[in-house]
């Protein structure tokens, strides 16, 4: 089990992620938009962030901007987002280790990469880092500095 | 919302709206209870069945006062003024009341306090236990509605997670499926894909000849109304199984009714689902080359619900899909062999002119793909590379028979005829616009590297790769092989002859690594060697005999 904060502005979405992270076992924590995932995170650390990219407030990326190398989120980042330009926002994150995922996301997909961040012993604070497409990523490794 | 189920949520909340209702003391001054209600047992108010009822609440009509029995009984007087004094003394009052949607009586006793007073007004609408337990009953009922909503939408959200798995399995499918150039690989994703959308177990492909392919998906624990699982796409499966289970038989794995949902679907070509033996069964077409329908068919653990309309229409439109990608590979296969035949029969028939040159064609093939891999050509350039040795002396179909069959020397007119096959095959080939590298190797393989060759004098690296190559090749051929005014030089003779031709008319470095490869491929692969060179062969044995 493991502690994971959702951000993400539609109550919907934010609904779907937090069901289906839930009957896997996890805890999540709800958050509707950037700031008050902020907030959160720097109360209590999570061991995964599943952020939005468009978000009232704070957006996606600027979140995971102000939490990277804080410590306060301890496996990984992972983004969902449906804006067309979802590569580039992928090439971005890279280095950071930071997983984007395109919407409509695949469930199963979701949860195998929280799985497969969290599965290791990393150092606290670095976001892991996937190699490959989701579907033959297994391996992970650690993300250098950026 | 009836209250029809005894025992439900609904009804306790209600047993403790009574019993909250009620003010209770020392002595209690005032209890309510319900009546009349067409799915409940009566409760009659705590006074009446301490007073009256000998605390049986079933003991009304038998025991109590007859207002008690009329309110249980749903007759209210509707002259008997309200609140009025039933005979032990006790202020009551009986109001009809809609709770859970059902017409109730509410019965209320009211009781002296310590100090001797009546505790509430009955006409205060507001201290009416029958509208209080109204307004309770309608809250009540929105908070059972708000936990039926959120069912709802536990149910929504998760046939929207199903499909979202269900869409990105397919974008998965269409992305995946081009990357496969053959059509085993295509079927398997296929079948694996089949799998996961369809929470099958297993997935069965049963050809035309009555062969059946088993695809297992891997067990997933935790089974029931779930959406399928996480498990990565590779892990999920046995990791062979066409070959091994194409092994395991000709339909062995079938039972009866799965050879029958086979049959159906064959004669049909539209998707069925059957339920033998309570296993779930799905069975589609999926359409080969020349109307061959194969069926393909997934089985579902029963935990996992009948198959359904939604269903049929995902395996329908996948298999549709996937018949047609299967179909387009396997036209694809059968015109290449096609056309690779068409040109071996060409390239016999050159041949023939020549009974000196018999296999000459299909040795220049064999050896320049041979060289080319040495010098790392990879495919598909090395394809053509193969090509345009097969076809090198395509041209010579133009040359009159009397003098590619000349014994003894030839005129120097002659030979200036015999120069003009390589420009011929460029001629014949060149309306054919598919062929690039085999051009170049058909018209230049006549070309030396100090430009003392024919049809137009190139120097060194302006002689494209593949005509260098040829060259090597066919001049290794031609002196390996008996001619009208010579016999065949032995390989290492050949050899020597070619490597004295370095850097005025042979490539060195094709040369080398004609001799290297062709080296490695004698050594290593005798069998093969003895086959495509039996005069090499034979002519080595007739040597160590001598």
């Amino acid at each position: 089990m493991s502690r994971i904060l959702v951000a993400e502005d539609d109550p919907h979405i934010l609904r779907l992620i937090s069901m289906w992270l839930t009957r896997h076992g996890h805890e999540v924590i709800e958050a509707r938009n950037g700031l008050v995932a902020r907030e959160l995170i720097s109360t209590q650390p999570v061991d995964v962030l599943v952020s939005d990219v468009n978000m009232p407030g704070m957006d996606g990326l600027n979140l995971v901007e102000t939490v990277y190398g804080t410590g306060q989120v301890r496996h990984g980042v992972i983004v969902l987002t449906n804006r067309w330009d979802h590569g580039e926002i992928g090439e971005r994150l890279a280095d950071w280790g930071v997983q984007v995922i395109a919407k409509p996301f695949s469930p199963s997909r979701l949860s195998e990469l929280i799985e497969s961040m969290t599965a290791g012993t990393r150092r606290a604070g670095r976001p892991a880092h996937s190699a490959g497409t989701p579907d033959q990523q297994s391996t992970s490794q650690e993300a250098g500095a950026p | 919302m009836s209250s029809d189920i005894p025992s439900t949520p609904h009804d306790s909340l209600l047993r403790d709206l009574l019993s909250g209702l009620s003010l209770t003391g020392p002595e209690p001054t005032r209890s309510v209870g319900l009546l009349a209600s067409p799915h409940h047992a009566p409760q009659p108010p705590a006074h009446c069945l301490q007073a009256c009822l000998d605390g049986d609440p079933n003991a009304i009509g038998r025991l109590g006062c007859q207002l008690l029995a009329a309110a249980a009984a749903g007759n209210l007087d509707p002259q008997t003024p309200m609140p009025t004094r039933c005979p032990k003394g006790f202020q009551v009052a009986a109001r009809h009341a809609l709770i859970g949607n059902s017409p109730m009586v509410v019965f209320t006793v009211q009781g002296k306090n310590a100090a001797g007073s009546e505790s509430v007004d009955f006409d205060r609408p507001e201290m009416d236990p029958a509208r209080l337990l109204a307004h309770l009953d309608a809250a009540s009922n929105l908070v059972q509605r708000i936990g039926q909503l959120l069912e709802e939408n536990a149910g929504f959200a998760n046939e929207v997670l199903q499909n979202y798995e269900q869409l990105n399995l397919i974008f998965d499918l269409t992305q995946q499926i081009t990357q496969f150039t053959h059509v085993a690989g295509i079927e398997r994703l296929l079948a694996q894909r089949v799998a996961r959308l369809l929470s099958a177990e297993t997935v069965y492909v049963v050809s035309l000849d009555g062969r059946c392919r088993v695809y297992p998906a891997r067990k997933t624990e935790g089974a029931g109304a779930q959406p399928v699982k996480p498990a990565s796409a590779i892990g999920q499966f046995g990791d062979a199984p066409a070959e091994d289970l194409a092994r395991a038989g000709s339909g062995a794995a079938l039972s009866d009714e799965m050879r029958s949902a086979v049959e159906s679907v064959r004669r049909t070509r539209r998707v069925l689902v059957a339920m033998p033996d309570g296993r779930h069964l799905i069975a589609g077409p999926l359409m080969r080359l020349d109307e061959k329908v194969d069926v393909v068919l997934a089985v579902r653990h029963p935990d996992r619900g009948v198959f359904n309309a939604g269903d049929m229409m995902l395996l329908e439109s996948v298999l549709s899909f996937g018949g047609q990608i299967i179909s387009n590979t396997e036209l694809h296969d059968r015109m290449r062999r096609m056309s690779l035949e068409v040109t071996r029969a060409l390239v016999a028939a050159i041949d023939k002119k020549d009974h000196y040159t018999s296999g000459h064609s299909e040795r220049a093939g064999f050896l320049t793909a041979l060289t080319a891999v040495h010098l790392g050509v990879r495919p598909p350039q090395l394809q053509a590379m193969e090509w345009a040795g097969l076809l090198h002396d395509v041209g010579k179909i133009g040359i009159p028979e009397e003098i590619l069959c000349k014994p003894g020397k030839l005129t120097p007119e002659e030979f200036e005829l015999i120069k003009q096959h390589p420009r011929m095959g460029y001629e014949i080939l060149q309306p054919i616009k598919s062929l690039g590298v085999i051009l170049d190797g058909v018209l230049y393989h006549h070309e030396y590297p100090d430009g003392s060759g024919y049809p137009e004098g190139l120097v060194g690296e302006q002689i494209p790769l593949v005509a260098r190559i040829i060259h090597v090749v066919d001049s290794f051929d031609a002196l390996t092989t008996s001619r009208s005014y010579r016999e065949a030089f032995s390989i290492e003779e050949a050899i020597q002859i070619i490597r004295r031709e370095e850097g005025t008319h042979i490539d060195a470095e094709v040369a080398e690594a004609f001799i290297e490869a062709f080296d490695v491929y004698r050594r290593d692969h005798p069998h093969d060697f003895a086959l495509r060179f039996a005069h090499l062969v034979e002519r080595e044995m007739a040597d160590a005999h001598v």
